[in-house]
């Protein structure tokens, strides 16, 4: 898993993300793994914003532990960057913005480049500083300049007037002497290795679309923002979008929409999900297929806007009041997010049950090189009725079944018309809450729904719905347990476990509710656990206790806001297991 | 197709609503209207949110949301946002709508979305057995304001208008037939129409009752109103804030106005979202977007 660790570092308002992106793109093109991710401030100008990516010649799956070459635009991004420098990294700065030379650092080289001036120079303005820091480190990586410059011609395909000065910048960069070398090597390639470099929220979107999702609402809320910004570039592809006034429209909407029969999607983080928690428990009651984006950041409350967090799994599980089926699912890597926001859509419409998808900062802006099939996208809309299923009368749209599941009408079928109601119901969809609640027989009746709703959740685990957790390196001595996004620095720290003489295992969840919980129990059973995961409490942890009555104290927790490394979590199993 | 009466529409579920209610006059005015429109039940969806008036839907024999308390705007929107070819109809009580609901209310409005929404306006919580609402007069005694309401109410026609609707109106539950003529209205209107019905709540309410509107309720129409005037229909809306002895019902103000479907690039083709996923190929077309290919 050797590779290259690359960090680009300024203020808001340098084009450190174009400058991210753009150099993602050239590497992936270029035969390499790109694994890229943005840290950023809940500040519009100045601050610090940084990118950083690894780019190996295998499959990557964290930004790495050690920066090689890093490019500080200002004091304050030299001064954040300098701690996760790697051994005899090389940190290039703006020398003429920085006068202050950086002390002398056994462990890394410094280079004092005039990012500014060689831009001013080159007929660029300061925002090209980040286009000087691509050429310097194009020709330390040695990446051919030609490629380089198509790579800018692709990133400013919608700007096309900035593409000359864009590539003089790059040029002089690429030919200003550099007094420092790259002991790592990477081999360059002329072919991607994979097809597409996208991020989760990117993924997820285009998954829905796979699925036939054809209606979108949320509100603005960060990390989930950028999923409502795709559907509302896309809605061209015949999705339909709505930007609504809060989260509580959004989802009473895709309510709405989903009634009709259209596959209906809402998004948001915690917060927004917070509100959306009646709504949710509106969709178990009508038996409303909807699939719910929660891409979790650092709470409570307004917390860290643009932190990652896994402080929802509990919540998402139980919001709501009352007992209702949903399913909780938890992509682990950019591609999940495309297969699962699709299958969500296939459970939700089986199940009739609001499907939520857990994805947190980190998954759903972090980007990678992936191969995605639209081929194995399957399409299963559940049971709907036709006018020939209506016997005598009204249709009963409630009607009870062994497996749970009553075939839905939609709106616009002739004489299937019934009321979905909030209010417990019978059958038909007839309110029992009003003169008939506590008389005797719709007392009975009331179990009788309820009991046909919750039947849903045996169903979709008999039917083999609910995957169960992946396994990784059976016969190990040690497991890492995790959920969603923290699945790819744990797969990561098995190769450091291993280097450091530990035999260990990942044993890393994506479907979360219901849990087959013997099928857990039986897998889990005589295995070392270790828990692994962004929040302060252990959740999965206790999700398990909770299903099979076994209780995994040895945790791995880190919730400060940055996504978990493979190298913390080596350290935290390695100190439980005594080799440090 | 056999002409629909009253009949057709009616369910076989009987109302819950209290003897005098005034939402019965509504029920009424409502299947009403439908005759008139010929509206085909199958092809209709009545949406409501939670309060005596939100089980309206249940005495109608087309499709019905009854969703939770003050959400029926937003469910009825995405009814109509999904499936354009729908006859939506909205329906709740002054709480629903002009309180919890407050918030969809005003932007529903300024979307102007082809949604009817018919507010039962009693000026009391019923369901909950009499506290204040958003639209109780100041000094009225209720449950939760056993020394008299002392907030403003609200204006719930000048807000409207205030927020950009295009079909105001107001009818009182004791003449069904005249309010049969603005639910018809607003149905026919092309984009969002209010109508926000006086329905007097005869369990909890002894303050705004058939007689105290009774004597104050007049017809616009009567008065040689033109309701394409925005500045009148606001002196009209703010009539009995002025003079506690006029209560003017009737069209406030209608104007054309393009709908949200018309204006949205993906709706204007003009049928409902729809239903099939795309084919392979398109979804590999979005996917090269993100290629690492450089074409």
């Amino acid at each position: 898993m050797e590779g290259i660790s690359i960090r680009i570092s300024g203020a808001n308002g340098d084009g450190i993300e174009s400058a991210g992106a753009l150099l993602s793109q050239l590497l992936a093109h270029n035969g390499l793994y790109v694994f890229g991710f943005r840290g950023y401030q809940s500040v519009i100008r100045g601050g610090l914003v940084w990118y950083q990516l690894k780019a190996s010649n295998s499959r990557v799956y964290s930004i790495g532990n050690g920066v090689d070459v890093f490019v500080a635009l200002t004091m304050d991004a030299l001064a954040a960057g300098l701690s996760n420098m790697g051994e005899n990294g090389i940190v290039i700065y703006d020398s003429t913005v920085i006068k202050t030379t950086p002390a002398a650092n056994a462990k890394v080289q410094f280079v004092g480049v005039p990012l500014m001036e060689i831009a001013l120079k080159s007929g660029g303005s300061f925002i090209y500083r980040n286009s000087v820091a691509i050429g310097i480190i194009g020709k330390l990586l040695g990446i051919d300049e030609k490629t380089i410059d198509i790579a800018v011609g692709k990133a400013f395909k919608r700007k096309p007037e900035e593409i000359e000065t864009n590539m003089k910048v790059v040029n002089s960069g690429y030919d200003f002497p550099i007094n420092a070398k790259l002991e790592k090597k990477l081999a360059i390639g002329n072919a991607p290795l994979e097809k597409y470099l996208l991020n989760g929220n990117s993924a997820i979107a285009i998954g829905a679309y796979a699925a036939g999702c054809k209606f979108y609402a949320a509100y603005p809320m960060t990390p989930a923002s950028s999923i409502m910004e795709w559907f509302a570039l896309h809605e061209p592809l015949g999705i339909f979008f709505k930007q609504t006034e809060d989260e509580i429209a959004a989802i009473n909407m895709t309510i709405g929409a989903a009634s009709t029969g259209a596959r209906a999607m809402c998004g948001t983080s915690g917060g927004g999900f917070s509100l959306m928690v009646e709504a949710l428990g509106l969709a178990g009651m009508l038996e409303v297929p909807i699939v719910v984006v929660e891409s979790q950041r650092s709470g409570p409350s307004t917390g860290l806007p643009t932190k990652t967090e896994q402080g929802d799994l509990l919540f998402a599980i139980h919001a709501s009041q009352g007992e209702f089926p949903r399913i909780v699912l938890a992509p682990r890597s950019i591609e999940e997010c495309f297969y699962m926001t699709a299958e969500a859509f296939n459970l939700a419409d089986r199940y009739q049950c609001p499907v939520i998808l857990m994805v947190d900062l980190f998954m759903s802006e972090h980007s990678e090189s992936v191969d995605i099939d639209p081929e194995k996208v399957a399409e299963e809309r559940g049971e709907i009725a036709a006018a020939s299923d209506q016997q005598t009368g009204r249709f009963m749209r409630y009607k009870i079944t062994d497996r749970g599941v009553s075939p839905r009408s939609l709106p616009g079928s002739k004489g299937l018309a019934f009321v979905a109601s909030s209010d417990e119901h019978d059958e038909y969809g007839s309110l029992i809450s009003d003169v008939l609640a506590g008389i005797p027989k719709y007392v009975e009746l009331r179990k009788k729904m309820h009991d046909k709703r919750m039947r849903k959740l045996d169903t979709m685990l008999d039917d083999g719905a609910i995957g169960m957790p992946t396994v990784v390196n059976d016969g190990a001595d040690v497991f890492m347990l995790t959920f969603g996004s923290t699945t790819e620095s744990a797969t990561e720290a098995l190769e450091l476990l291993k280097s450091r003489g530990i035999n260990a295992g990942l044993i890393s969840f994506a479907y979360l509710h219901p849990m087959p919980s013997d099928r857990v129990k039986k897998l889990l059973e005589g295995k070392r656990l270790i828990d692994v995961e962004c929040n302060a409490t252990g959740q999965l942890a206790k999700l398990i206790a909770m299903n099979t009555g076994m209780v995994v104290r040895d945790k791995v927790l880190k919730y400060d806001g940055e996504a978990i490394t493979s190298r913390e979590i080596a350290d935290g199993i390695a100190n439980y297991v005594g080799k440090v | 197709m056999d002409m629909l009466t009253q009949e057709s529409y009616k369910s076989d579920i009987k109302p819950i609503f209290c003897p005098g209610c005034g939402d019965y006059g509504v029920d009424a005015a409502l299947t009403k209207a439908f005759v008139d429109l010929q509206i085909d039940p199958d092809n209709t969806v009545v949406v409501s949110g939670i309060g005596c008036s939100s089980s309206l839907p249940h005495d109608l024999k087309t499709y019905g949301i009854h969703g939770i308390h003050g959400r029926a705007l937003p469910v009825a929107e995405g009814v109509k946002l999904a499936n354009r070819n729908l006859n939506v109809i909205a329906v709740g009580g002054d709480g629903d709508g002009y309180g919890i609901g407050a918030g969809h209310f005003v932007h529903a409005i300024r979307r102007n979305i082809d949604i009817t929404y018919i507010v039962m306006n009693n000026e009391i919580y019923g369901l909950t057995t009499g506290q204040a609402s958003p639209t109780s007069m100041i000094g009225q005694k209720t449950k939760s304001t056993p020394f008299g309401v002392i907030e403003r109410p609200i204006n719930p026609l000048a807000l409207a208008l205030a927020s950009g609707a295009t079909y105001v109106a107001r009818g009182f539950s004791g003449d069904p037939m005249h309010l049969a003529k603005l639910i018809g209205g607003g149905m026919k209107h092309a984009g969002f129409s209010l109508i926000d019905v006086q329905s007097p709540c005869v369990s909890f309410n002894k303050l705004n009752t058939y007689d105290w509107f009774r004597k104050r309720v007049y017809k616009l129409e009567d008065s040689g109103y033109n309701p394409n005037d925005i500045m009148k229909a606001y002196e009209k809306a703010l009539e009995f804030d002025m003079d506690p002895n006029k209560f003017p019902i009737g069209v406030f103000y209608e104007t054309t106005s393009p709908e949200y479907e018309d204006l949205d690039v993906t709706l204007k083709a003009g049928t409902a979202v729809g239903w099939n996923a795309p084919k392979k190929e398109e979804v590999a077309n979005v996917l090269n977007e993100y290629t690492t290919e450089y074409a």
